[in-house]
């Protein structure tokens, strides 16, 4: 039976090779592997007979390319068949290439090795590339083969999860991560997530401008590191959840039978690691916007090491991070600590171990920071600092030099995509001679690539004023 | 065992034979301490000089060449300090002694009306929602209150037995709000006042400032002289209410005035230190130990030997580690083992 119905489909092939060949290298071949043949044969013929508005989208691709950009394009427009041209095309497709200028638009990105670059401003064009990238587009790619239909990842907690693709429903259960999927624009995935710093009246306003589902899908009552909510969970009907590795309820979650990629993303190796896991959960695209974000952290501690090198070691800034509370301080295990290394600085309580830590005033006066930090939340404040007659014996508060760390959604001191942001602000408040990395557009850049997000004046001015 | 118990009767009698020594060493013990605890933290500061600096109001020349930042740390952060240890500790033991005088139950302290989980709520509601130590202090106060009013006032529902039905409204009325506390625990952030309302109710003194100081000065002193002044009528209480009315004391006005006092100066404390166990219970027992179930004596001990107590787990707690130990933690871990040694030492007399 088999053996007969290919030699029918190879009889077609054979037929409609035959037909192209007699019609001259007509463009609007269902066939993408003559369309190859004649481009090669002949690059000029497409000159010689234009073709008509039979087109929808006139496409150029690399020839590797035509393949999986044909089985998209039938995908969108009902099965009808692209047309591939070599000049004035409406739609550009080739390899996305290395992020060289960061400082520019990112390519629709649909295959590891595909991306789409319009050439006309066009509302068909651009539902095209949404839909190349969306998830019923690497559905598609995954029908046709040309995508895998599963992933194996190690996760932060050193398990090996396998992941049916393409992920329709995630739920995350942990902030951060949260905000590595909005990084990685993956957001209508999700089914419910656990926000960090969405609570303030600063960060619901800008959630509820980023995303228009959100509150509706703020899951942070029933998922967090210590609560999971099963049975809403499996109301929720996801196909992947996400929560941190050190997280209360990961017995429990085994129930469900749905696999439990965690994170564990403590120190600025494992932050970008974590990133890359993310992109490569949601696919081709996720997986570029992922690597764009590597490449301009990594540009930017880069920048920071390099002016840092500069400063002899004995000269380096000594910061004290707080917590909550004025004597509750980071831990050298926390990501505060890296955030402050990054910048170039020396962590005063880098001795302590665990998470926050509490201390007392004379453990402070040992350390002798320079400089003192407070987080943007929990109500803390800089104040409480300042403000406080035992705290004036030390030098850092009699020089004012007692901060808070800025937020715009998420704190900028947790392992979030945004601590990139908080090394550039640290590194500033630290060298504001040496450095010379600017909060408000490197902000303003940081939230538009990564958020698509214009941040407003207002917001720019509250997140960056000069301390 | 039997050795045991004759030594311990002897200890007892020669104390009493020899009084003057006895209360030598009940002033000289917390306040030796007080000086040496001075003399300890994470940051060095010899001995000599922190005797300079506690001179220095009355001859300011004395403390010169000494750094400014020594001189803060001895009267900004360490004498305030000490001096809640102290007064605290000296405040449970004799309310501890107090409570268990007019309950005529060795098992009950200061708490037991519901004060410390009224409190613990009152913080926690301020941890979650304002953060401002201050609020902390004075909603811990006020809820505490509170609980220990519910409690007596519930127990006024039911005529007959009332200190049964007072004890039972205590634990009634401190579950209820315990159950309250750990509503506000499940509602508060992981990340940040979960942290606070868990390292509150475990007590510490890290916080405690001149300007929170002051309240708690003023109620435990006087709360002290209150008790101090009726320490002979303890006696007559522990004995029953138709005793004390044969012997002419009003019982149910004077534990009013008692357990009115006691709450002031427990609520006080807890607001300023957070919850700190069993030094209400152990102490009382331990003077028993020494001095035997006569108040008059037994308050005294009490006084002398919680300050003193509280004063050493509070240098443990601030010096051991770069962090802080809460010291309920080392209350508890430290006054169990004495508590349950002394119960099998010591069988009688009560």
């Amino acid at each position: 039976m088999k053996k007969i119905k290919y030699s029918i489909i190879l009889l077609v092939i054979i037929s409609s090779l035959v037909i192209t060949a007699c019609t001259n290298g007509d463009l609007e071949t269902p066939n993408p592997e003559s369309t190859i043949t004649d481009a090669e044969v002949d690059p000029d013929f497409e000159s010689t007979e234009p073709i008509e508005e039979q087109a929808r989208l006139l496409i150029k691709a690399e020839p590797d390319l035509i393949e999986p950009v044909t089985v998209l394009y039938k995908a969108f427009f009902n099965g009808e068949s692209p047309s591939f041209v070599q000049n004035d095309p409406d739609l550009l497709v080739a390899p996305p290439g290395e992020i060289v200028d960061l400082h520019h638009e990112l390519p629709a990105v649909f295959l590891n090795d595909g991306a789409m670059y319009p050439q006309n401003d066009n509302e068909e064009i651009e539902a095209f590339i949404q839909f190349a990238v969306s998830v019923d587009g690497q559905q598609a790619l995954i029908n046709a083969g040309l995508l895998p239909e599963s992933i194996d990842l190690t996760d932060q907690a050193g398990n090996i999860v396998s992941i049916n693709l393409p992920v329709r429903r995630v739920l995350s259960a942990y902030g951060p991560v949260t905000a590595m999927i909005y990084s990685v624009d993956a957001e209508n995935r999700f089914v419910s997530a656990s926000y960090l710093g969405a609570r303030d009246p600063l960060g619901s306003s800008v959630m509820e401008k980023v995303d228009s589902r959100f509150p509706d899908i703020q899951g942070n009552e029933s998922f967090s590191q210590s609560e999971f909510n099963i049975e809403e969970a499996a109301m929720l009907e996801p196909d992947l959840i996400i929560g941190n590795a050190r997280s209360g309820w990961l017995e429990t979650v085994a129930a469900l039978d749905v696999p439990v990629f965690l994170y564990d993303a403590e120190t600025s190796e494992a932050l970008k690691e974590a990133v890359l896991l993310t992109g490569q959960i949601f696919g081709p695209h996720s997986t570029y916007q992922a690597d764009a974000w590597v490449r301009y952290y990594e540009s930017i501690v880069g920048s920071i090491e390099e002016k840092m090198a500069e400063i002899p070691v004995e000269d380096r800034v000594e910061v004290l991070f707080t917590g909550t509370e004025p004597l509750r301080v980071a831990s050298g295990d926390m990501f505060q600590s890296y955030i402050i290394e990054t910048a170039g600085g020396i962590s005063a309580s880098s001795e302590l171990e665990g998470y926050w830590n509490n201390i007392n005033l004379e453990q402070v006066v040992i350390w002798d920071p320079d400089v003192i930090i407070v987080p943007p939340y929990g109500g803390a404040s800089v104040e409480a600092i300042t403000e406080s007659d035992e705290w004036q014996i030390l030098d850092a508060v009699k020089d004012g030099k007692v901060y808070r760390m800025p937020k715009l959604v998420a704190p900028w001191d947790t392992p979030a995509p945004d601590a990139v942001l908080g090394i550039i602000w640290m590194a500033q408040q630290l060298y504001p001679e040496q450095i010379d990395l600017d909060c408000s557009t490197e902000a303003e850049f940081f939230y538009n690539t990564f958020f698509d997000y214009e941040i407003t004046d207002e917001e720019i001015a509250k997140i960056c004023s000069i301390n | 065992m039997k050795r045991l118990q004759k030594s311990a009767a002897s200890i007892k009698e020669e104390y009493s034979i020899r009084k003057v020594p006895l209360y030598l060493i009940l002033i000289g013990l917390p306040l030796g301490l007080f000086v040496l605890s001075l003399t300890l933290g994470r940051y060095q500061i010899g001995p000599i000089d922190v005797l300079k600096v506690m001179l220095s109001p009355i001859f300011p020349s004395i403390a010169e060449g000494i750094p400014d930042i020594a001189i803060q740390l001895i009267l900004r952060v360490r004498l305030p300090r000490i001096l809640a240890a102290l007064l605290i500790g000296a405040s449970y033991g004799a309310t501890g002694t107090a409570f268990q005088a007019i309950f005529k139950n060795p098992l009950v302290d200061s708490n037991i009306l519901g004060v410390t989980s009224g409190a613990g709520f009152g913080a926690a509601l301020a941890l979650l929602f304002f953060g401002d130590q201050w609020l902390v202090q004075v909603s811990a106060f006020v809820f505490g209150l509170l609980a220990v009013f519910l409690s007596f006032f519930g127990s006024r529902l039911y005529r007959s037995s009332p200190l049964l039905i007072l004890t039972l409204m205590g634990i009634l009325v401190g579950s209820f709000f315990g159950s309250l506390t750990s509503l506000l625990k499940y509602a508060a952030d992981p990340l940040d006042s979960l942290p606070a309302i868990t390292f509150w109710l475990l007590g510490s003194l890290n916080g405690i400032t001149w300007q929170n100081l002051l309240p708690l000065i003023i109620l435990t002193i006087l709360g002290l002289i209150y008790l101090w002044v009726l320490r002979w009528r303890l006696n007559i209480l522990s004995l029953g209410d138709a005793e004390a009315s044969a012997l002419g004391v009003d019982p149910t006005r004077m534990k009013l005035g008692i357990i009115l006092f006691s709450t002031l100066m427990t609520a006080v404390a807890v607001s300023a230190s957070g919850v700190i166990g069993w030094v209400g219970l152990v102490i009382p027992h331990a003077g028993r130990l020494i001095v035997g179930p006569e108040h008059k004596r037994l308050l005294p001990v009490s006084i002398s030997l919680g300050a003193a107590f509280l004063m050493i787990i509070d240098d443990l707690a601030r010096t051991l580690l770069p962090g802080e130990i809460p010291l309920g933690v080392l209350t508890g871990l430290i006054g169990v083992p004495i508590l349950v040694l002394l119960m099998r030492r010591s069988r009688t007399g009560w």
